[in-house]
């Protein structure tokens, strides 16, 4: 049997890839049947850090969260989306029109950057002018991030608009409990396996920690291969790299990963959202309501938080996982984290560089190397 | 032999804005409390409350119009700030930062006491949020809301029918942020708000928009057109900022009155009229002779840029609850212009109004792409060529473009 840690980067290196029974299952186009009486796993594509997951899960669908592909090139969604518009959003929707994810029931996409926003506004489009394109119904859970009160309420409305949708989708009602459970126990073991990481010397390095975190598959079955994991914690390697805290855009694939670690750096702590960002609270009790305050909580995510908020929760998190460089990664088209680092400089006692106009899937060590010619 | 001379309007506007700032100057050099607020933020409220105001915007296209943007941006860069991003908003947070504010365009932006901007895009609330770090400075925010489905229709709902064409879950959250506003403008300046007041502000505004709505018809059913879209800018863009005032009202009844009198008297932008162009992406403010370089040798005239046509369509709200109205102005405008279907289905309508025979599509590399706009205009047998932002540096098109543009408009427009 392979070890779990293997198990996982599998699953990881599967992500996106279209299930075994595609031949089988109904054409991508086709709506999922109202009704119980399909006991088929509806599949839901999702885009962006800002879905409840919890309420796909309750659903009882299978969830997958749709990443782009650097090396593919990006030709229809730099058409459809403008070449201004993040490149990760432009290949999550190249890949959804060449088929990459399979068939997907729907897709419902989230508003945790203008990138997301854009994409779900071309697939809305997509599908009313060009539907021989045969993209599913998108859908938009509009969550917001302002910490004020109006915007609380908001977030509520747009939960319970979700939760309603959902079930009509299935004709089933959600186990929300059951499937909140699940998510915080899933949240649990990965703060333990973001424990083992952060360990002097650390016992997984941040590619496989971003596998472990990311790997494409149901709760039920990411859970058990995370108690594995830590239990078999004991044959995990060593790695001494220079400890890396590695901020600013996302990574939905591991390019960016391999191209520091294989420097010489690993990287500990990230705060960016397919790895572990901040230290993820359980979702509370109190059903939709506290889904609802659970999700305009989270972050702070480059695109959505302040300078301010950003620069203390830099300062946290590189002292709670003991890195001694700080880089700042910000894609071309993804501009939020460049606004972000002069104050995280300041309020950081180790060094901290900015790798900014990054191209997507790439990073210019350049300056890395420059500025600390002792760590290779 | 263009017929066309500039307006008066044009340039009682121009006037009228050295003399507002000027006095907007004098005012809170006496002490009064000044507002920043970006373009799409109601700034009804303020006008009510009196409070003096000025645009983001509008002083960063100033700061342009002086090639000082450098300078500006040179001093976001010099606090670690991307110099390349966020454009508009950080020329202005550039005044901010700078040692010699008296040393900029019209004796320099006075420092805000308060700055309002919404959350759109990614970065537009850390650009504000920098500014209300500065001693003095308070950052209020608005959130960036979205939908899910929404009527295409919104020109002929919004007046009218706005609750549905926005969602009442948007309109919920802006009016929600809008009385905590008023609240903290209040407190913080001491100023009453009175709802009579506001009710005449938000008439006055409708009333504008209204004599632009009558100016943009005029235009569009006019052949050959009466002005070009050089010409009209000016006399509705700078008014769009005093939005709220009588003066703003009756300039743009002035305006209205200056085309009719263009019409009666047979006056246009080319007689020679053949093919009604449509201009779509930013302007190109640099480089203004553009528009009228295809009018000699095609009579070929830029009938359509947004500027009019949004005043027509995008502001005019009416219903007896005032705060919910000015809500519903803003809480999706920038959806008018640059989100599909209502931008796409749009163009087409302003397109069929205007007799548009051709569009010339400027792609950038803004997010807020247009590629659904340009072919909802093909699929509606509109013609359309796009032209590169790349080809575009800060003097003028190459004469690629230029040769491009003429051949297309000779093989494909004209034949
Ligand atoms: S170069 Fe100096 S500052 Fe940079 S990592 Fe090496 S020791 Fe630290
Ligand atoms: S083409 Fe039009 S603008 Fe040029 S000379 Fe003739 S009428 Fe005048």
């Amino acid at each position: 049997m392979p070890t779990a840690l293997t198990a996982l980067e599998e699953a990881y290196a599967r992500r996106g890839a279209p299930r075994p029974l595609a031949s089988t299952a109904p054409p991508a186009s086709t709506a999922v049947p109202e009704g119980p009486a399909d006991d088929r796993t509806p599949v839901i594509g999702y885009v962006g850090a800002d879905i409840p997951v919890e309420l796909l899960t309750a659903a009882g669908a299978r969830a997958i969260r749709l990443t782009g592909d650097p090396e593919s090139g990006s030709e229809l969604g730099d058409r459809y989306l403008g070449g201004g518009v993040d490149p990760m959003a432009r290949s999550v929707l190249t890949r959804l029109l060449a088929g990459s994810f399979g068939d997907l029931d729907r897709i419902v996409v989230s508003h945790d950057c203008e990138a997301s926003l854009r994409l779900f506004y071309a697939l809305r489009e997509l599908r009313r002018v060009e539907p021989g394109t045969g993209l599913p119904e998108a859908y938009l859970v509009d969550i917001l991030h302002l910490p004020h009160r109006t915007t609380a309420r908001y977030n509520r409305r747009r939960i319970g608009e979700f939760a309603a949708r959902l079930e009509a989708w299935t004709g089933r009602p959600l186990d929300l409990a059951g499937a909140v459970a699940a998510h915080n126990e899933r949240r649990r073991l990965l703060a333990a396996v973001a424990d083992l990481r952060r360990a002097a010397p650390a016992r997984l390095t941040g590619r496989q920690f971003l596998a472990v975190a990311g790997a494409a598959l149901p709760v039920h079955e990411h859970i058990a291969l995370l108690e594995r994991l830590l239990a078999e914690a004991g044959q995990l390697g060593e790695h001494a790299g220079r400890r890396v805290f590695l901020s600013g855009s996302d990574h939905d694939t591991p390019h960016v990963y391999d191209a520091i670690e294989s420097e010489g750096y690993v990287i500990v702590g990230e705060d960016h959202s397919f790895g572990g960002l901040s230290p993820d609270r359980p979702v509370g009790a109190g059903g939709l309501d506290a889904l609802a305050e659970h999700y305009h909580h989270s972050g702070p995510t480059a695109h959505r938080a302040t300078v301010s908020e950003r620069a203390a929760h830099a300062a946290r998190a590189v002292r709670h996982c003991g890195a001694e460089l700080f880089v700042a990664y910000s894609r071309t088209g993804d501009e939020a984290p460049a606004w972000d680092f002069p104050a995280q400089r300041a309020a950081l006692d180790i060094p901290a560089v900015l790798l900014e106009r990054q191209e997507y899937g790439r990073a210019d060590l350049t300056g890395l190397r420059k500025e600390h010619p002792c760590a290779v | 032999m263009r017929s066309v001379k500039s307006l008066a309007t044009a340039a009682e506007a121009g006037r009228h804005q050295r003399e507002w700032f000027a006095d907007l100057r004098r005012r809170v050099a006496a002490g009064e409390p000044f507002a920043l607020l970006n373009a799409d933020v109601p700034h009804e409220i303020f006008r009510t409350m009196d409070i003096p105001y000025a645009v983001s915007q509008w002083w960063a296209s100033l700061v342009a119009a002086k090639q000082r943007s450098g300078h500006y941006l040179e001093l976001v860069r010099q606090r670690g700030y991307p110099d390349y991003s966020e454009q508009y908003n950080s020329v202005t947070l550039g005044s901010a930062f700078d040692p010699e504010p008296e040393a900029g365009p019209w004796g320099g932006l006075p420092k805000p006491t308060i700055v309002v901007g919404d959350a759109t895009g990614d970065v537009t609330r850390k650009v504000f949020d920098i500014w209300g770090h500065e001693p003095g400075v308070t950052f209020y925010p608005l959130e960036s809301a979205a939908e899910n489905e929404v009527p295409a229709n919104w020109w002929e709902l919004m007046p009218h029918r706005w609750e549905q064409a926005v969602g009442p879950a948007r309109l919920d959250l802006l009016t929600g942020e809008l009385e905590n506003l008023v609240r903290f403008l209040e407190t913080t300046t001491g100023r009453r708000f009175s709802e009579s007041r506001f009710r005449e502000v938000m008439a006055l505004v409708n009333e504008q928009e209204e004599w632009n709505r009558k100016a943009r018809d005029l235009i569009a059913r006019t052949r050959p057109a009466p002005l070009g879209v050089v010409d009209s800018i000016p006399s509705v863009m700078l008014p769009q900022w005093h939005r709220g005032t009588e003066w703003a009202r009756d300039i743009a009844k002035r305006f209205y009155e200056e085309v009719r009198d263009r019409v009666d008297a047979g006056q246009a932008a080319c007689p020679d009229e053949r093919a009604r162009l449509m201009w779509i992406g930013r302007g190109l403010w640099y480089d203004m002779g553009f528009y009228q370089r295809f009018q000699d040798e095609y009579g070929a005239v830029f009938v359509w840029s947004m500027y009019l046509a949004i005043a027509a369509d995008g502001y005019i709200r009416y219903g007896d609850d005032p705060m919910r109205a000015l809500a519903a102005r803003f809480a999706a405008f920038g959806d008018q212009l640059y989100t599909p279907p209502w931008s796409s289905e749009w163009y087409v309508k302003e397109a069929r109004l205007h007799g548009i025979d051709g569009v010339v599509h400027l792609v950038s590399d803004d997010p807020r792409g247009s590629y659904f706009t340009a072919r909802a205009l093909e699929a509606a047998g509109i013609p359309v060529i796009e032209i590169h932002a790349d080809n575009v540096d800060a003097r003028t098109f190459d004469d690629e473009v230029v040769k491009r543009i003429g051949q297309w408009l000779e093989n494909v427009v004209l034949a």
